[in-house]
């Protein structure tokens, strides 16, 4: 059972849909966020008058509309190759369309991939029809049957327990809005913009789309304070008289730190790798800080994506401030209090850090 | 020995090439010729070609999400990981897909 479950590749097949995701998260992203910046509206009617903000904004808002199309495509896509991208579209537009939204599109896509892979199994056709196969038969069976299973069986389902989820959430009160701040906040923080933190942000990405904005907002939150929490380090390093970069290092913080104000996390990632047990530690600290606080104060961003840009489309930015800012000091006063200091050894050595043992678990030979 | 692969993660602009930095200095530490191929956002750098493919000994793909041009590694061993672990074990991830292909190389002959 567990080696059929490893064969379905689900956790590959959902990173590979991210890849695609998040390009159009960032894009679409700063677009709605500088227009409602600037005080366009994202609902405006585009055939009739408009400024420029509402342009920017309504555009970008219609592009993250398209996000359970998007996941379901690139599901689709990672599991059939290109045969999968046409019933990954159309089974996500029917998730959309009967309101299953992105949980929908999500578990549209794994059927729409397995449909493809499973009708060119299956169906056998005389060699002077072979030509209808790809162009036919292949998009159409796998469109049809893959939109009647949502439309007719799984969508309304999905949706209720959507609009479950959703209500249980914003009727959160004070208590249980700390705890999944904390949560979030934690394992936003643990893996820097790898998988799980990319797992968390298309669960929040799925509140977010149903109209529960907080949880959305603590992530933004924790990856931005993650980088500028090791900025933070290096200042808080120098007032200890503690050198705690090599010099490598505090070349790393100078491009870690703009990225880190729009919200990208990796920038740190070489630092990390350096001392990993003495970072994660730091910045899970701080991350459960940081996301409590956001959503305790119920900090609501509107756009998913945009660090320093989404704040002005917040209707209690104060929250996420107050959190941005504890959740800097706790991390970088973490990371100057636990990371060793820098020794001229270690200036010289590159890789200081020890390598982990292989499992072979995580090794697939073929 | 002579090592290709590719490296390829989720977001691709960070885990990327910090896995394909990190296996090509644990390779050249073994001394070990290596070529990786990046499919980053930014798009596919430094490719592979068929011939450096099959020319090669094993083939490590690091990679967290679907790549392109699978099918150039059809006739070759190959290693699949997640980045990561690459990334954390660069240098045994090398030993292991030495081991790899030298246990098969000596099982054709045999």
């Amino acid at each position: 059972m567990k080696s059929f479950v490893k064969s379905l590749r689900l956790k590959n097949h959902l990173l590979t849909a991210i890849s695609f995701l998040i390009p159009v998260v960032c894009g679409a992203g700063f677009m709605i966020a500088i227009g409602l910046a600037m005080g366009g509206n994202s609902s405006a009617d585009l055939t009739k008058s408009f400024t420029f903000w509402d342009a920017l904004a309504k555009l970008g808002g219609t592009g993250l509309g398209m996000l359970p199309m998007i996941i379901s495509t690139g599901i689709a896509f990672s599991i059939a190759d290109k045969p999968g991208i046409a019933p990954g579209l159309v089974v996500g537009l029917a998730a959309e369309a009967i309101g299953a939204g992105f949980i929908g599109g999500l578990i549209g896509g794994y059927m729409a991939g397995w449909l493809v892979l499973a009708t060119i199994k299956y169906v056998k056709l005389p060699s002077w029809a072979n030509g209808l196969m790809p162009m036919l038969i292949v998009p159409f069976i796998a469109s049809f049957i893959g939109s009647i299973i949502m439309v007719y069986v799984i969508g309304s389902p999905i949706g209720w327990l959507t609009a479950g989820l959703t209500h249980y959430l914003s009727t959160l009160n004070g208590t249980s809005k700390l705890f999944y701040g904390l949560m979030i906040g934690v394992l936003a923080s643990v893996d820097y913009g790898g998988p799980i933190n990319k797992t968390v942000f298309a669960f929040v990405l799925t509140m977010q789309a149903s109209g529960v904005n907080e949880p959305i907002t603590a992530l933004i939150l924790v990856n931005m304070a993650t980088p500028l929490g090791f900025t933070a380090a290096y200042f808080f390093g120098k007032m200890f008289r503690k050198t705690i970069y090599t010099k490598v290092e505090v070349e790393t913080i100078k491009t870690a730190f703009p990225m880190g104000i729009f919200e990208i996390v990796e920038g740190v990632l070489p630092i990390v790798l350096n001392d990993i047990v003495r970072c994660v530690v730091a910045t899970g600290i701080g991350g459960a800080v940081g996301g409590a606080i956001s959503m305790y104060f119920s900090a609501n961003s509107k756009v998913p994506f945009g660090g320093l840009l989404a704040i002005p489309t917040m209707t209690r930015p104060i929250g996420f401030i107050i959190g941005l800012v504890a959740n800097v000091i706790v991390t970088g006063l973490a990371l100057a209090l636990l990371k060793k200091r820098v020794t001229a050894e270690d200036e010289e050595k590159e890789d200081t850090a020890t390598e982990a043992d292989l499992n072979m678990d995580d090794i697939q030979i073929s | 020995m002579k090592i290709v692969g590719v490296c390829a993660c989720t977001v691709g602009i960070a885990h990327t090439y910090i896995a394909q930095e990190k296996l090509e200095k644990a390779a050249e530490k073994l001394g070990y010729d290596i070529h990786l191929e990046t499919q980053g956002t930014i798009g596919t750098e430094n490719p592979l070609t068929q011939e450096e493919i099959d020319s090669a000994d094993i083939a490590i793909l690091a990679i967290d999400v679907k790549i392109k041009g699978m099918e150039r590694f059809q006739n070759i061993t190959k290693l699949t990981v997640p980045t990561d672990i690459a990334i954390k074990s660069p240098t045994k991830l090398i030993e292991k897909s030495v081991e790899v292909a030298k246990s098969r190389m000596s099982g054709t002959k045999a």
